[in-house]
């Protein structure tokens, strides 16, 4: 990494507990500009937590969470404000039913005056376009396929320009034939230098795209590390009993 | 988009009550005193409705010629005894003309005119009955109607006179009840019965010399309050005598064929005969129900809209207020409520409350309540993650909640706001109870004066299906165009 880039999620000592779960122990983590960082782990080991607290969606008992440069963890700072440029891709797409496909896209960016309605369904249509969708512009939601909802929702996300991108598990409520093809818009996005952080399953896709590799496991980080160190020579001893058990599926 | 369109209504909703609340206490521009005077319309010969559906009787007869003579005039506000007393007591009404017996207790909360006929209660069966005294009734049932003064005085001899006793709600059921011989007899206040065996209810009066309780009926004012006004009827009432005006008005009533005031028999005995000879007084009857329920369906569905968008907002407090505000008038009987209204509330904060703004407020507090909690029950079962979606694209919650939020949840409540629309016309028929000349109300002054109850309220009930026929239609309509 050169000097030049600059830090666009410094996460310290974090902690996050439901009751006596203790979700997430002292995490800490700092994500570059342009970076790929792929989160990887059991189910419940807090990554999504985790993903989830980096626009606010959970809120940590202790640590310093800043954003963009915003101190997210300081509740004086306005979060709207900083989710502008932050945006996420949920496992189940959670498209606005009530609306089309264009206006679900349109809808953030012109209710929140970063651009008119004409402007704003311009650049939704070239959205469809960049997902491979242009003709489902006027199509209800509850038309599409799991698989298209989900290149929409990256569409919508995409609208506010966003300079990070959070990824929740958003491949694993999908067919399998269809996976493919959100993943091809995820890897498009990587090329053009968007800063993303994932949480998946995937273990292919993380090992082509990702910058870095995190184990997630009991609420810590475990290891961290490029993809050929995190699959091809795992150190820790969870994190290779994991991969035993995720490769041989 | 749905912000928009309510922010005007709801504008309208303020401006509409501020209107009927003003309405209510505009002054009158006629420079004669106008006096309020409560009624009880169900109470023949003293207060009732002819078959032209005006209000005469004895005590409609006197008020009129009194205010003649005094050269005042006078709005009558007819509802259920009850209500008609306290709105008196409370300074909602002047005066209140009823029928309504002197004594002590009475006295406390009211000044009383000289009585203007002397009445009391008497006891009552068919005519050549084996029982001849009180002590006869040992071990026979005994009819009596809920909650009159005749009813308290028969309860307090029961057992004195080792009798049962059988409650009704109405007086015709109650006679008819004597009549059949399933009860050996009633206690009745002695003119009313009268009246009803002069239009040919087969009883026949025990006691017509030696009336239990007997006493005066009064005119009653608030205490210490309306000097003036009944000076004036005590003077008049003395000159009527007098000049004998005030017999004229009593034999026009004891004396007379019931042709005079219910119509003739072809009227009353058909259903088409009531229908048609009553058609103007359903009308008007229907079209204040109507009223009632286009307005409160119309201002209780904001104030639910209002309740549910409260019910769902970040801010505790609100949240709170919401939830404090659906159970109280939830759990508020609805009559209770309109009562509170209408008669409590006046007294307390100064201001008289027309009739049909109480009763729209009611309407309004009462369905609302049961609007918000189900609207806010839609918004909460619209799926968490449309609210997580809106605000990590950077929406605030309140653009989440009107642009997300409130359009799928309301979509889930069409059906509850068409039920929720059928219960408020329903209602509406509660309201009689603070005499509001609705549909309900127009049916007890006709059974009231013809007592034919059962082809009367046969005649309302059907009216009440066909509206809600057509109401539910229009819903079903609007929930097609909405999904």
């Amino acid at each position: 990494m050169s000097e030049e880039k600059q830090v666009k999620v410094h996460v310290d000592k974090v902690n996050k507990s439901y009751g006596d779960n203790h979700v997430l122990r002292d995490i800490s983590l700092d994500v570059m500009d342009n970076e790929v960082v792929v989160m990887i782990g059991p189910s419940g080991s807090g990554k999504s937590t985790f993903l989830r607290m980096l626009n606010q969606l959970e809120k940590p008992d202790s640590g310093l969470i800043e954003v963009d440069g915003y101190d997210i963890s300081d509740p004086k700072t306005n979060i709207n404000k900083v989710r502008e440029n932050i945006g996420m891709v949920f496992q189940n797409f959670n498209l606005f039913n009530n609306y089309s496909v264009i206006d679900n896209i349109t809808l953030a960016p012109v209710q929140l005056g970063k651009m008119t309605k004409a402007e704003a369904e311009k650049k939704a249509k070239e959205l469809l376009e960049t997902v491979g969708l242009p003709d489902k512009a006027s199509a209800p939601v509850s038309s599409l396929s799991g698989g298209q909802k989900q290149r929409i929702a990256i569409a919508r996300a995409l609208a506010m320009d966003p300079d990070i991108m959070l990824f929740d598990e958003p491949t694993s409520a999908l067919d399998p034939e269809v996976v493919g093809d959100v993943l091809d818009v995820m890897k498009h996005l990587a090329k053009m230098g968007m800063t993303m952080i994932i949480v998946t399953h995937e273990m292919g896709f993380a090992k082509q795209v990702a910058d870095r590799v995190v184990f997630f496991e009991s609420g810590k980080i475990q290891e961290s590390g490029t993809p050929e160190q995190i699959f091809t020579a795992p150190k820790n001893e969870r994190l290779q009993t994991f991969l035993s058990k995720v490769m041989q599926a | 988009m749905v912000m928009k369109r309510l922010k005007p209504l709801l504008t309208a909703l303020v401006a509409m009550l501020f209107a009927a609340v003003a309405v209510g206490t505009s002054a009158s521009a006629d420079s004669k005193p106008n006096y309020i005077i409560s009624t009880d319309a169900t109470y023949a010969p003293f207060d009732f409705q002819d078959k032209n559906n005006n209000y005469v009787g004895i005590d409609m007869d006197i008020l009129k010629e009194v205010a003649k003579r005094n050269n005042f005039t006078y709005t009558l506000k007819p509802m259920s005894f009850n209500a008609a007393a306290q709105m008196v007591a409370n300074g909602q009404a002047d005066g209140i003309i009823a029928g309504m017996m002197i004594n002590d207790a009475r006295k406390q909360v009211y000044d009383v005119s000289t009585p203007y006929y002397q009445s009391g209660v008497a006891w009552i069966t068919k005519p050549n009955s084996k029982i001849k005294s009180l002590s006869d009734l040992k071990g026979k049932t005994v009819a009596l109607k809920t909650g009159t003064a005749a009813a308290a005085y028969g309860a307090s001899l029961k057992d004195k006179y080792g009798f049962k006793i059988k409650y009704f709600n109405d007086t015709d059921t109650m006679y008819n009840d004597v009549v059949n011989g399933n009860t050996a007899a009633t206690f009745e206040d002695y003119p009313v019965i009268q009246y009803a065996i002069k239009n040919g209810m087969k009883l026949e009066v025990r006691n017509p010399k030696n009336l239990g309780n007997a006493g005066g009926v009064g005119f009653f004012v608030k205490k210490g309050e309306n000097a003036q006004l009944l000076q004036q009827f005590n003077t008049t009432l003395a000159a009527m005598k007098k000049d004998g005006t005030y017999d004229k008005i009593i034999n026009k009533y004891l004396n007379s064929k019931q042709s005079t005031f219910v119509g003739s028999a072809s009227d009353n005995n058909t259903t088409w005969g009531i229908l048609k000879s009553n058609k103007n007084a359903f009308f008007k009857g229907l079209l204040e129900t109507a009223k009632l329920t286009i307005a409160g369906i119309i201002l209780a569905s904001l104030w639910g809209l209002l309740l549910g968008i409260m019910g769902i907002s970040e801010s505790k407090f609100w949240r709170g207020l919401s939830t404090t505000i659906i159970y109280a008038f939830r759990g508020l009987p609805l009559m209770v409520l309109a009562f509170f209204i209408y008669i409590g509330l006046p007294g307390v904060i100064g201001v008289k409350i027309p009739a049909f703004t109480a009763g729209l407020l009611t309407l309004i507090l009462n369905e609302g309540a049961y609007t918000g909690a189900f609207v806010r029950g839609g918004f909460e079962s619209v799926d968490v993650g449309q609210m997580e979606a809106a605000r990590s694209l950077g929406l605030t919650h309140r653009q989440a909640i009107w642009k997300v939020i409130v359009p799928q949840g309301l979509k889930i409540t069409v059906p509850s706001f068409v039920n929720q629309f059928i219960i408020t016309l329903k209602d509406t028929s509660i309201l009689s109870a603070i005499g509001i000349l609705e549909l309900t109300q127009t049916g007890t002054l006709i059974v009231a004066r013809n007592s034919q109850g059962f082809r009367v309220w046969a005649i309302v009930a059907v009216i009440y299906l066909i509206v809600i026929t057509l109401l539910t239609w229009l819903s079903n309509w609007l929930k097609k165009k909405i999904a």
